[in-house]
């Protein structure tokens, strides 16, 4: 679908002469004119109008009857009057009609000075009231979900709530009870309205209808002040406002940015703030005194952590995670690599891969942008669940298959949520995406993929379909083919990494995403600013920038770091926001790696197991409303995080506690501020070179459309994929060492609610997933487990008793049984990311593992 | 007077294809899939028939909207029949369901549609009935389905049952209650001939429009535009209720005088009784006097008398009932049906049965009265369908001709209340505890 291309019209609004866009709705028209045209139910992000509040009623020469200037595209010589006595009166009898009902309660109404249906009142409506019957009453508040209170006595109907739950979250939730004068707001089955992105309704709504429970009571409008940031809970990395009162966020609002989350958050992003002020906050040092952690002053910590880094030299390991900023990330690797000695740092989760591939795979003429998912021909969402991953991007996905006619494909080895948008579903075996790839390039280039396709686990036919799809996603007038590729990091974790990213990117090639603009790759990382710490340099193939490394200076990747520490090779370890028994694969291996470390040094907010358990020095870190520097999109869009409140108790700048442990190692960094680190990130980054954070500013700036990057890169062709051994490796999925009786293969996901934020936050706990082993009935039935039943998954025991696997690093998780028809038989789909009996303690995808009931 | 879809409506059997044939049914058909969809459009136009369901728009205009091409295109005989008063379009298809389902393959035939719906109101049980047989019959007998009687023409017809909602007679809620979803109407544009059901273009035709149409294949559109005056030609099913002492269907020739209509066939008011006021067009009409008895019943008059011809339901109401009581029945109707979407009519309806019922317990003051009439011209014009405008009209239409009367009943009842020598002006929150 073609972006539209807006042709300059003249018209006529109150007597002045205006120029906009053709078919823009005159309410937006008219604001070129300097004329406000009050509405309710128009919200061009809910999509087409539906003229049902009446209130936008405008007069248009040559149309007898008043029309409602959301839904009347404007055209060239339009002549339209928002002031004549006629429209006058229609608005002011709207907004008498909208208040017959609704309680005259603003000094106690949470949107009270934030209340557009206030503001309309004030500008165009009547000023008094004829109406003297008593008004509709209904019980109120409501809970209409944890986070949600909902009073229909103040709803004007205006249906806003609803179409977003139809018409862009397509949850189908929310639905309009009764009809005429008793209608009201409501989910069919008066279920709580539970789901990612519920909590946009409250913004939505114009009234004091939604309000959120959180917040409300909590301040009215004149008590708080708005800071712009940039959510870095997930990689989505939406646009927001914080709202603060007495340094202590008390409200996270969007803050509309189209390029990057159209106006929407998810709800963590919306109500994951409250981890930043709970008791369990970490907010001085913590140092580990027989057996316990403790607080200490930051000398004493400094101090230790100094001293075991100093003993532990090049012997020291680095990871970073979640929300990192470039600097922390940039900051970390000259602390290890220049004050150390040390090369091990890493910020992905699997093998190496070579800086070549890195910047093959963020080659600009081969990245798509999030407004591409909107108006590409197809979007392939490879080996990823968006909504659990980068839920923005889910919407976006949506948005373009509702609006723009975007034919969607899905290739995974679990049900997609997107699978009823698609135009085609494809699965694979659970871990086998690396061969999927393989299967797809092969039949995209005309080499034989049915091997492949079969090694994957994949029906042949369903590969070749899907390569037609995708070649056949041209545009009818001019043959363009705009072809976008959403896939997760995950694709690249097996120990084929290199040549899996090779595959997809020959795949790109073969589709030919560099020739149009609107094409190409979008990864969506395991880390809120994967691919920020990753261009920061902290990766163990590549420096600042993705710059190849000198011969001998390559680190080893996070799984040789874990295998280093138990063996006893490595000594130390330092962690920046990441947790690895709950982040990174293979919680076995962590679990001795950090029984091995001899120190293990960490920055965290809020305190996790692992953390708990085997960190020696906790340094206090800041929450992302607290950070000051950079992150970086999936798109390449460099953001700019800003405090929006002062860090609580004694935590400290990341940049800070990195620089002064640089310093008492014997090395200055040379950073005294977080402008400081910003510019020396810039610098050492050749494609950010030039950089201000002033031109990232509030809406941040892709760095693939700067003209350095076009220099760097080349600005006409893409090299082609790196060349490689095409031997296929991949193994067909076999149930290696499984019993006959009942071995299934194991898939994982992380839930977007399996965050430790939502776990501290009191009103979305409730959210935080317990393990679930999600089993095709058939299996079930095979197997002998009911629904709900609890079981016990574990390694193949091959029919021995497990064993001597007691206690830490047992291969095994206990999780209740829950029937899907949707999952492929044989398959056993457990979560990641939990704080205990989390999937990666059994393995990676594609691991035979055992059900057994408890 | 000719009879034309009315001829022989009450002959034993006629709701069977064997009667219906007989009668020379489907006969018009086959002579309509022998001609070109063009020159079965061109005999619509020449007819001049104008749309029976309420708003009298042109049918052969309509379904000249319809784009060319090969894409699926639809047509909904709206068979929703719900406005009080109107009841035509119920015998029509529980008598003769045959006629109307002949006229549906026409009308798909002219305008290159393959896929028809009857969208009949819930209650309408007996009648659906009648016509799920009778096109059960029709597919065996070969006038739906694939190539019919031979010729290029397709067409699938399913009778589809509402749920008991006014509104779902409105076009556009028609077709969102069709597609399975909450009955509410569409902004327009886009218009059903464009974007309708399944967002493919639509046509949609009253039943006794469709019933028109084999009528008119058969005797020549132009023969057909003979009948009844210039600008509403053909004969006219009218439903006749109210204080009439033989109220039923009549058809009639367009254009007759409206006297005729409610003295010369329902017989007038019961003896002793005068008119005092009739709805030419169902309750959503504005009522008329009986000044206006000698208007000719025809489009064009009707509307010259500042009311509307609408579906054809003369209600009449005589001297024995107070016109608060007729104010109350309409508005209360279209309060219980608003569909709630758009702000005027949802609250406005509300506001009006309200305050009429205030009135009624004497509670009121002459003002209420002129914010009455206030609230009805906010409604009209200013929906987002006619819903609103239908009850803005009538009850408009009585606060202007009867004002003399609700004054009088204002103070009758005033003097009669509990609460009536309390100036109900000065004490809302009394009247809040009363009501």
């Amino acid at each position: 679908m073609p972006r539209p291309r807006p042709r300059p019209i003249r018209f006529s609004i109150d007597g002045r002469e205006v120029e906009a866009a053709e078919n823009l709705m005159l309410v937006d028209a008219a604001k070129h004119g300097d004329v406000e045209i009050p509405v309710f139910c128009y919200e061009p992000k809910l999509g087409h109008p539906v003229g049902a509040c009446r209130m936008c009623l405008v007069e248009i020469e040559g149309i007898p009857k008043l029309q409602t200037a959301c839904s009347t595209p404007v055209k060239d010589g339009m002549v339209v009057h928002t002031q004549t006595d006629r429209v006058r009166e229609a608005q002011e009898a709207v907004v008498e009609f909208l208040l017959i009902n609704h309680p005259l309660d603003c000094p106690v109404c949470d949107k009270g000075g934030e209340c557009p249906l206030q503001d309309v009142t004030f500008g165009w409506g009547p000023g008094r009231s004829r109406f003297i019957e008593p008004k509709r009453h209904f019980v109120k508040p409501l809970e209409l979900s944890p986070v949600i209170a909902i009073d229909r006595e103040r709803c004007i109907l205006c249906y806003r709530c609803v179409r977003f739950s139809q018409e862009v979250a397509e949850d189908y939730q929310l639905v309009l009870l009764e009809r005429g004068a008793h209608s009201y707001v409501s989910t069919f089955d008066g279920h709580p309205y539970v789901g990612p992105f519920t909590g946009n309704i409250i913004e939505l709504c114009p009234v004091g209808a939604l309000t959120s429970r959180p917040y409300r009571f909590r301040a009215r409008p004149w008590d708080i002040e708005g800071a712009a940031s940039v959510c870095t809970l997930c990689p989505s990395q939406c646009n927001v406002e914080l709202t603060v009162r007495d340094e202590r966020v008390m409200r996270v609002l969007s803050r509309q940015n189209d390029e990057v989350d159209d106006g929407w958050l998810c709800d963590k992003g919306r109500f994951a703030y409250q981890a930043v002020h709970v008791d369990q906050r970490v907010t001085a040092p913590l140092l580990r005194e027989g057996g316990e952690l403790r607080e200490v002053s930051w000398e004493r910590a400094l101090d230790h952590a100094v001293g075991a880094l100093a003993r532990a030299g090049a012997r020291t390991g680095a990871l970073a995670g979640e929300g990192t900023t470039n600097e922390e990330a940039f900051l970390l690797g000259r602390l290890l690599r220049e004050a150390l000695g040390s090369p091990h740092v890493d910020s992905r989760a699997a093998a190496a891969l070579p800086a070549g591939l890195h910047r093959a795979l963020c080659h600009p003429r081969r990245q798509a942008t999030v407004p591409d998912l909107e108006f590409a021909h197809a979007v392939l969402v490879l080996d990823c669940e968006p909504v659990d991953d980068a839920p923005i991007i889910d919407l976006r996905i949506r948005k373009g298959v509702r609006r723009h006619g975007l034919r969607l494909a899905v290739a995974t080895s679990r049900p997609s949520s997107l699978d009823a948008n698609a135009a085609l579903s494809v699965r694979f075996s659970p871990g086998a995406g690396g061969a999927f790839v393989a299967a797809l390039a092969a039949a995209l280039t005309g080499a034989d993929s049915e091997e492949l396709a079969e090694r994957a686990g994949a029906d042949a036919g369903s590969v070749s379909a899907l390569a037609e799809l995708l070649r056949a996603a041209e545009d009818e007038e001019d043959g363009r083919r705009e072809v976008v590729i959403v896939w997760g990091e995950r694709l690249a974790h097996g120990a084929l990494a290199d040549q899996t990213i090779g595959d997809l990117v020959a795949l790109a090639d073969a589709l030919e995403v560099h020739q149009a603009p609107g094409a190409g790759l979008l990864e969506l990382p395991v880390h809120a600013n994967g691919r920020g710490m990753r261009e920061a340099g902290l990766v163990p193939d590549a420096g600042p920038g993705l710059a190849e490394l000198g011969p001998g200076q390559a680190g080893r990747a996070s799984a040789q770091i874990a295998a280093g520490l138990a063996e006893g090779d490595l000594v130390a370890l330092y962690l920046l926001h990441v947790d690895p028994l709950r982040a990174l694969p293979d919680r076995p291996a962590w679990e001795r790696a950090l029984a091995g470390a001899a120190t293990v040094i960490a920055h965290a907010p809020l305190l996790t197991d692992g953390l708990r358990e085997h960190a020696d020095v906790v340094f206090p870190a800041e929450a992302y409303p607290e950070k000051e520097g950079t992150v970086v999109h999936p798109d390449g869009r460099l953001q700019r995080l800003r405090p929006g409140i002062a860090h609580p108790g004694e935590v400290r700048d990341g940049w800070r506690v990195l620089a002064e442990l640089a310093r008492r190692l014997g090395t200055d960094l040379g950073v005294a501020s977080a402008g400081e680190a910003s510019a020396q990130l810039f610098a050492a980054v050749s494609f950010y070179s030039g950089l201000t954070l002033e031109q990232i500013g509030g809406r941040g700036l892709r760095w693939p459309e700067r003209e350095q990057a076009a220099t760097e890169f080349g600005e006409r062709e893409a090299p082609p994929a790196p060349t490689r051994d095409r031997a296929p490796e991949h193994q067909p999925p076999t149930l290696a060492g499984a019993a006959a009786n009942g071995a299934l293969h194991l898939d994982s996901y992380r839930s977007l609610w399996s965050a430790p934020e939502v776990q501290a936050s009191p009103s979305l706990a409730f959210l935080h997933p317990q393990q679930r082993a999600e089993i095709a009935p058939a299996d079930a039935q095979r197997l002998g487990v009911r629904d709900g039943q609890r079981v016990t998954v574990c390694a193949p025991t091959n029919g021995q008793p497990a064993a001597g696997q007691e206690g830490a690093g047992a291969r095994e998780v206990q999780a209740t049984v829950a029937l899907r028809h949707a999952l492929t038989p044989g398959v056993v789909l457990l979560q990641d990311g939990l704080e205990r009996d989390s999937a990666n303690a059994l393995g990676d995808p594609g691991s035979a593992v055992e059900v057994r009931p408890e | 007077m000719e009879r034309l879809l009315f001829a022989g409506i009450d002959e034993p059997g006629l709701d069977t294809l064997e009667v219906y044939e007989r009668r020379g049914g489907y006969q018009a058909l086959r002579r309509a899939l022998q001609m070109t969809p063009e020159a079965v459009l061109h005999e619509l136009e020449e007819s001049e028939l104008r749309g029976r369901g309420g708003a009298g728009f042109q049918m052969a205009k309509k379904a000249s909207f319809l784009p060319k091409g090969s894409m699926d295109k639809y047509l909904c005989c709206n068979a929703d029949e719900s406005e009080p008063g109107a009841f035509k379009d119920r015998e029509l298809m529980q008598k003769n369901p045959h006629q109307l389902i002949e006229g549906v393959v026409i009308a798909a035939w002219s305008a290159g549609i393959n896929r028809a719906f009857i969208y009949i109101r819930g209650e309408y049980v007996l009648q659906a009935d009648i016509l799920d047989a009778a096109v059960a019959e029709a597919e065996r007998a070969g006038y739906l389905g694939e190539r019919i009687l031979g010729s290029e023409h397709t067409l699938s017809l399913v009778v589809h049952r509402g749920a008991g909602a006014y509104i779902c007679g409105e076009e556009t809620a028609l077709l969102d209650s069709l597609e399975g979803k909450r009955g509410n109407p569409r902004l327009k544009p886009p218009f059903p001939a464009n974007q309708g059901l399944y967002q493919g273009p639509t046509l949609i035709n009253n039943v006794e429009t469709l019933s028109a149409v084999p009528h008119i294949l058969a005797m020549g559109g132009a023969d057909y535009a003979r009948l009844g005056v210039a600008n509403s030609t053909g004969t006219k099913v009218v439903s006749v209720s109210g204080h009439v002492q033989r109220p039923g269907n009549y058809e009639i020739e367009l254009g007759i005088p409206s006297r005729e209509i409610i003295y010369g066939l329902a017989g007038g008011p019961p003896e002793g009784r005068a008119i005092k006021c009739w709805f030419p067009g169902g309750s959503s009409a504005p009522v008329l006097t009986a000044e206006d008895l000698d208007l000719a019943y025809d489009f064009d008059s009707m509307a010259k008398a500042g009311s509307m011809l609408g579906s054809g339901s003369i209600i009449v109401i005589d001297d024995s009932t107070p016109i608060i009581d007729v104010a109350l029945k309409v508005a209360k109707f279209y309060r219980h049906e608003s569909c709630g979407k758009c702000t005027p009519c949802r609250e406005g309806t509300n506001w009006t049965v309200t305050m009429l019922e205030r009135i009624d317990a004497g509670l009121a003051t002459p003002m209420d009265l002129d914010i009455m009439a206030s609230v009805q011209d906010h409604i009209i014009g200013h929906c987002l369908c006619v819903l609103g405008d239908s009850m803005a009209m009538p009850i408009g239409s009585m606060i202007a001709k009867f004002r003399d009367e609700f004054e009088a009943h204002m103070e009758a009842a005033r003097h009669s209340s509990p609460l009536g020598t309390a100036p109900p002006d000065t004490a809302p929150a009394l009247i809040q505890g009363a009501v």
